[in-house]
Parts: structure tokens; C-alpha cells; sequence
């Protein structure tokens, strides 16, 4: 892994916590505790992402990310918010914003995104293939058929939304919250596990007799769909 | 009221027409004892005439029109003698026993005309002759007749006036209750600021208004308290626990004994049920204090509870629970990400309170989109059931159970929020908890 991150917090030890668990990931962490300085690091330097808190002394989250895109740098930023509620989020992501997250937060949610946002900045999106592999496991998006090997899977079209996109993060660990946002539009945590179950159904079909198994269980954050 | 002013208006009309009475009865008796006296100064004077003049003067006083004759109330008869009897003011000799007292009578004063009522009286002279004196008056009817006209004229202004004051009294008593009831019912949804216009005239309902608006005060006032503890702890609460999180989870990447990853995962697990309160506290603070926007959209609650029930379906098998949705068209005006919500927090509730069999339900019912959750748990006391939508209220059989308590005052910001209700009540089996529970979210469409 790794990457160079811009984190723009002024609460000190959270902070001081972000980074260091960004750190001890391998990746490198600039900071900045006031929304001036973070706009002129997050516009002079090159980042993979900018975690941006929405509440600064000096400029306000909203206000740096408004005049970091009028000056068209297009860093990936993920805005972090004690205002956790649907206006904030709306608002951020008007602003701006790729993703936005409501404080407090779990810290592997924060790093899971800061991952498919680095991943996107670099890569090329998978958006637009018709068809996704991972491993034998093959998805064609136009005739809707899903085969792992010379197997024929049938997907009722919720699992067919959520598999394609695994498919399209594969490598990266996904989080339940991702999932409910992506492949449900809901931006709130129904705090059960009924992700969990969605996943175990999908599993079952996906890696059910399987030597292989593609689905994987990230702890204390989600899962991740490879070949490896 | 209706009745209480209808009462009133009944009682004045007997009240009314008992008076009219009274009063015609005690006329008609000054009017009689009038005639009694007239009829004995008549027979008196043809008396004193007889005993002056003999049967001729008396005959002549009779017929003369200076006499008798010349008062068209008065009629006399002379009769019993060798001719014809001798009439005044009559056509026949009337029909009186000889006596000494004035009786009542009915007379004819023309062939074919009107009978009148009267008083005469009958005595023998000594010339064996008889003599009967009588009053009477055509003017009988005119009196019924304007004593009718009298009552009629009575009742009318009577019926008008109690008609006019029932609705005047009804329509400004009906006003004011309005106005207090509209005002309780904003109190009731939230609105603490809603207060009543206090006009100073003292009266009943004025001390009403007033007597509510300190009400109304006391209530913001421990409302905005609650509000402001609770969300200062929630607020305040965030950071620690957020860098809870991250240390946990720091640690969980550094350690590899079983043991101690076994241990760092349970408080992990803690710290996550403590965010997701925290954010139900905060998100409850927030909905309750309407400091939300505007975000509704036409939608259907049938939609929109076929995706919920989409969404909780395989965790509900996994449990053993059976999710049904009966769902009809209900088109309302809503937030789908709070009602969503609302609409997660019941089925979560229903799966974690004990039900085995939950139904989810959308309709149309009197112009408003009906959304319920029906399940068949131990459901909720009817004297709890106020109570259960509070915050951080949990029921006794439900505090062993994980949850916030924060589920249904949720739901219920969310319906006030929509100008909306969220209702409890038993299912189908009735109160003793056989029927299990029914939240009811009714939004207007």
C-alpha cells in the first residue's frame, strides 16, 4: 500500500491518531491544523487524498475545498464532519467533496475509503468495462450472466448491484456503510448486520464448493473481494 | 355544548309561554270580577228605576237609549209578563237560573251572530215578572286573538333571540376552544413555542390561555434542557470516543496473540454500539429540533417499504423470523432517507422485541400514507405505551436486550417532523400482549 495523504484536522489528537494509523500503513501524512494551510499544502504539493475536516479555525472545511476545486485541483478529498446528518453530507458533496464521512467514525471506515479513493485517483475506473473478472469468476454487465469457471450463477438483481460493485473495488476492502451507500442509497446505519447476511448469501453462491474462495473478511472493517 | 344551549333555549321558551299564561289567566279574572260588578250596577239601577217608576219606567229605561239600550256591552231581558218579553241588545231571552250572584254565559246578541262570552244574572221582581241583567262584549276575540298575536309575537322574538345568542355563544366558545386546542396540538407536536394570545378581560377563558402558556413555558423549558444535556454529552462524547476507536483498532494491527485480539474485538465491538448511540442521540437532537432540511419528495411508502423489506429480508430468514409486506399504492410527500430510517429502527425493533412473524404495511387511510410494522412479540402495555417513544426510554422487558432506547423516539421525530403521527397499539389479539405490536406511521400525502 501506501500513498501520501493530506490530513487538514484540528482536533490534535484525533489527528495525532489518524496519522499515526495512516503511518503505520505505510503511508505518508502531511498535516495542517487550520483550513489556510491546508489549502495551501492540498494546492502546492501533490496528494493521493485529503482528508478534510469540515469545521477549521483560519477557513472552514467547505470554504477550502470550494477554492481548491476553483483552482482546479482535483485531489480525491473526503470530508469529515461532527455535522453527520444528510444536509451536511449533501452540502460537502456539493461543495466538492468524493466522500464524506460523520464523526465519530471507526477508524478502518476512514481508512477502507482513503483506499478506494487513492485507488480511483490512480487507476484507470472500471466503470466503464461491460465485462469484470476477479480470479475464474467472470460478470458481463450487458447480458447480466455471472459464471465462476464454466458454473452458471444466478443473482437476484440486489445481489447482481452489490457483486458488481465488489467486482468493480476488487482489492480493496469495502465496508458495510460503503455498501449501503452504493448499492442501497441509504446514508445511515441500520446498526444490525444486515449487510453481513447480503454478503454470506452472496458468498455462498460465489465461493460455495470453491477451492478458491474470493470473498474475504476484513475485521473491525468489511470485506474485500481478490483472487489472491 | 350543542345540547347544553339547545336545554337553555327550551327552558326559555317554557319559561316564556308559562308568563303569556299567567298573565292571560290573571286578566281574564279582572275582567270578570269587572263585568260581576257592572252586571250587579245595572240590575241595581233597573231596580231603583222599577221601585221609582214602576214597571214602565223601568220598561222605558230598558228600551231607551239613553238606558240600557245605549251600552251595546250591556243586554237585558224582562220577561214572564202578560206580552212579549221585553229585549235589549239581545235577540232571545237567555237561559239563567234566578239567583242571586252574577254566572257565567253565552249569549247571542244578533240572529246569527257571533256568540259572546258574559256574566248576567236573573231575579224575580214582585210582579212576578223576571229580570236578567248581562254583560258581555264582542271584543272576547279580539282579546284571544291578541293575546295570541301576543304569544305568537313572544315565541318568534323569543326563538330569535335564544336562536341567535346559541349561535353567537356557540360559535365564539367553539372559536376559542379551537384556538386552545390548535395550540395544544402544536405543543403536542413539538412546536414548545407555540403560545396563546392573552386579551386581559379576565374571564374563564382567558384564564385558560394563560394558565396554558405557562404550561406551554414549563414544558419548552424542560424540553430544551433535556435537549441541550443531551446533546452537549452526545456532542462532547465524539471525540473521545472516536479516538477509542482508532486505538482500538491500532492495537487489533499490532498484536497477534489470540487472546488479546479475542479481547481488543469485544471492546471494539462496545465502541461501535457506543458511535452508533451516540449518532442516534445526536441525529434525534437534531430531527427534534427541526434543524433539518426541507428534503421531501413525492414518493411511495409502498416503494419505498418494498426496499426496506428487501434490504432486512435475508437477515430476518437468518433469524427465523418471517418478514411479510403487504403493500398498496400510498403516495405521500416525504424525506426517503429519514422515513427509511423510521422505517429500519421498527423492523429492527419487531426482530429484536421478540417477534416471530413481522408484517410490514403501506396504505391510504382518511387522505394520509399509512406505513405500519406489525409483529407478533409481547408487544407493549397500553400505560407504557406513551412512554416508549421517549428518548433513552427502554421498557423493562426490553432493557436486557441490546439498543440505545433511542429507535422509537427516532421514528417519532421523523413523523413530527413529516407533520405526521406514530401510534402503538395492540395487533389484532387485543392488550394482553397476544397481540404483539403495531407502530403506525401516518404521513400526510
Amino acid at each position: 500500500m501506501g500513498g501520501r495523504i493530506l490530513l487538514v484536522e484540528d482536533d490534535r489528537q484525533i489527528a495525532d491518531y489518524v496519522a499515526q494509523g495512516f503511518e503505520e500503513l505505510g503511508y505518508t501524512v502531511d498535516r495542517a491544523d487550520n483550513g489556510r494551510d491546508g489549502l495551501f499544502l492540498a494546492t502546492d504539493s501533490q496528494f493521493d487524498v485529503v482528508v478534510l475536516d469540515r469545521m477549521l479555525p483560519a477557513m472552514d472545511g467547505l470554504a477550502l475545498l470550494k477554492a481548491l476545486r476553483a483552482a482546479e485541483v482535483d485531489t480525491p478529498v473526503i470530508m469529515l464532519s461532527a455535522l453527520g446528518s444528510t444536509d451536511d453530507r449533501i452540502a460537502g458533496l456539493n461543495a466538492g467533496a468524493d466522500d464524506y464521512l460523520g464523526k465519530p467514525f471507526a477508524f478502518g471506515e476512514l481508512l477502507a475509503r482513503v483506499q478506494a479513493l487513492a485507488r480511483r485517483g490512480r487507476g484507470p475506473a472500471k466503470a466503464m468495462d461491460t465485462v469484470l473478472r476477479c480470479g475464474d469468476l467472470e460478470f458481463d454487465r450487458l447480458s447480466r450472466q455471472v459464471r465462476r469457471g464454466a458454473r452458471k450463477i444466478v443473482l437476484q438483481p440486489r445481489e447482481f448491484r452489490l457483486l458488481e460493485y465488489l467486482m468493480q473495488h476488487q482489492g480493496e476492502v469495502v465496508t458495510r456503510t460503503m455498501l449501503l451507500e452504493a448499492v442501497w442509497d441509504y446514508h445511515f446505519d441500520p446498526g444490525t448486520n444486515v449487510i453481513d447476511v447480503h454478503i454470506s448469501r452472496l458468498r455462498r453462491k460465489i465461493d460455495d464448493g470453491e477451492a478458491a474462495p474470493l470473498f474475504h473478511t476484513v475485521r473491525g472493517a468489511g470485506y474485500r473481494l481478490a483472487a489472491d | 355544548m350543542v345540547r347544553l344551549v339547545g336545554a337553555v333555549f327550551v327552558l326559555q321558551l317554557l319559561s316564556s309561554a308559562a308568563a303569556i299564561f299567567f298573565l292571560r289567566t290573571q286578566m281574564v279574572e279582572v275582567v270578570r270580577a269587572d263585568r260581576v260588578r257592572q252586571v250587579v250596577d245595572v240590575r241595581d239601577d233597573l231596580l231603583a228605576a222599577f221601585y221609582d217608576g214602576g214597571r214602565g219606567e223601568l220598561a222605558d229605561f230598558i228600551l231607551s237609549r239613553r238606558g240600557s239600550a245605549g251600552d251595546p256591552t250591556v243586554f237585558v231581558a224582562l220577561t214572564g209578563g202578560d206580552g212579549p218579553p221585553l229585549l235589549s241588545n239581545l235577540d232571545r231571552v237567555p237561559q239563567v237560573a234566578v239567583g242571586p250572584r252574577p254566572v257565567p254565559i253565552t249569549v247571542r246578541r244578533s240572529p246569527g251572530g257571533p256568540p259572546s262570552e258574559g256574566m248576567a244574572v236573573a231575579g224575580r221582581l214582585p210582579d212576578g215578572e223576571t229580570l236578567v241583567v248581562g254583560v258581555a262584549s264582542t271584543s272576547d276575540r279580539r282579546f284571544d286573538l291578541a293575546f295570541a298575536t301576543a304569544i305568537g309575537v313572544t315565541t318568534a322574538v323569543a326563538v330569535l333571540l335564544a336562536t341567535l345568542s346559541a349561535a353567537v355563544l356557540g360559535l365564539v366558545i367553539s372559536r376559542r376552544t379551537h384556538e386552545i386546542a390548535e395550540t395544544a396540538a402544536q405543543l403536542a407536536s413539538g412546536n414548545f413555542g407555540a403560545r396563546l394570545a392573552v386579551d386581559e378581560t379576565g374571564d374563564g377563558f382567558d384564564h385558560l390561555r394563560g394558565q396554558i402558556n405557562l404550561m406551554a413555558e414549563r414544558i419548552d423549558q424542560l424540553v430544551s434542557q433535556l435537549g441541550a444535556v443531551s446533546g452537549a454529552l452526545a456532542h462532547d462524547l465524539r471525540s473521545p470516543v472516536t479516538r477509542l476507536s482508532a486505538a482500538l483498532e491500532r492495537a487489533m494491527a499490532r498484536v497477534e496473540e489470540p487472546a488479546a485480539l479475542e479481547a481488543l474485538e469485544a471492546a471494539r465491538a462496545d465502541a461501535e454500539a457506543l458511535r452508533t448511540m451516540l449518532e442516534a442521540a445526536l441525529e434525534v437532537s437534531r430531527l427534534e429540533g427541526g434543524a433539518v432540511q426541507d428534503r421531501r419528495v413525492a414518493l411511495d411508502l409502498a416503494t419505498l417499504a418494498e426496499d426496506l423489506v428487501e434490504l432486512y429480508e435475508p437477515l430476518a430468514e437468518q433469524e427465523g423470523v418471517v418478514l411479510e409486506a403487504e403493500l398498496h399504492a400510498a403516495p405521500v410527500l416525504a424525506d426517503r432517507e429519514l422515513v427509511s430510517r423510521a422505517l429500519a429502527n421498527l423492523i429492527d425493533n419487531a426482530m429484536k422485541y421478540g417477534g416471530r412473524r413481522i408484517v410490514v404495511s403501506t396504505r391510504m387511510q382518511g387522505g394520509k400514507g399509512v406505513l405500519a410494522v406489525a409483529d407478533d412479540g409481547p408487544g407493549i402495555a397500553p400505560e407504557d405505551r406513551a412512554r416508549a417513544v421517549e428518548r433513552f426510554v427502554r421498557l423493562d422487558n426490553a432493557r436486557t436486550r441490546p439498543g440505545g432506547g433511542l429507535g422509537l423516539a427516532m421514528v417519532a421525530a421523523v413523523a413530527r417532523l413529516h407533520g405526521g403521527a406514530l401510534d402503538l397499539s395492540a395487533g389484532d389479539g387485543g392488550d394482553d400482549g397476544s397481540g404483539g405490536l403495531v407502530a403506525t406511521l401516518r404521513l400526510p400525502a
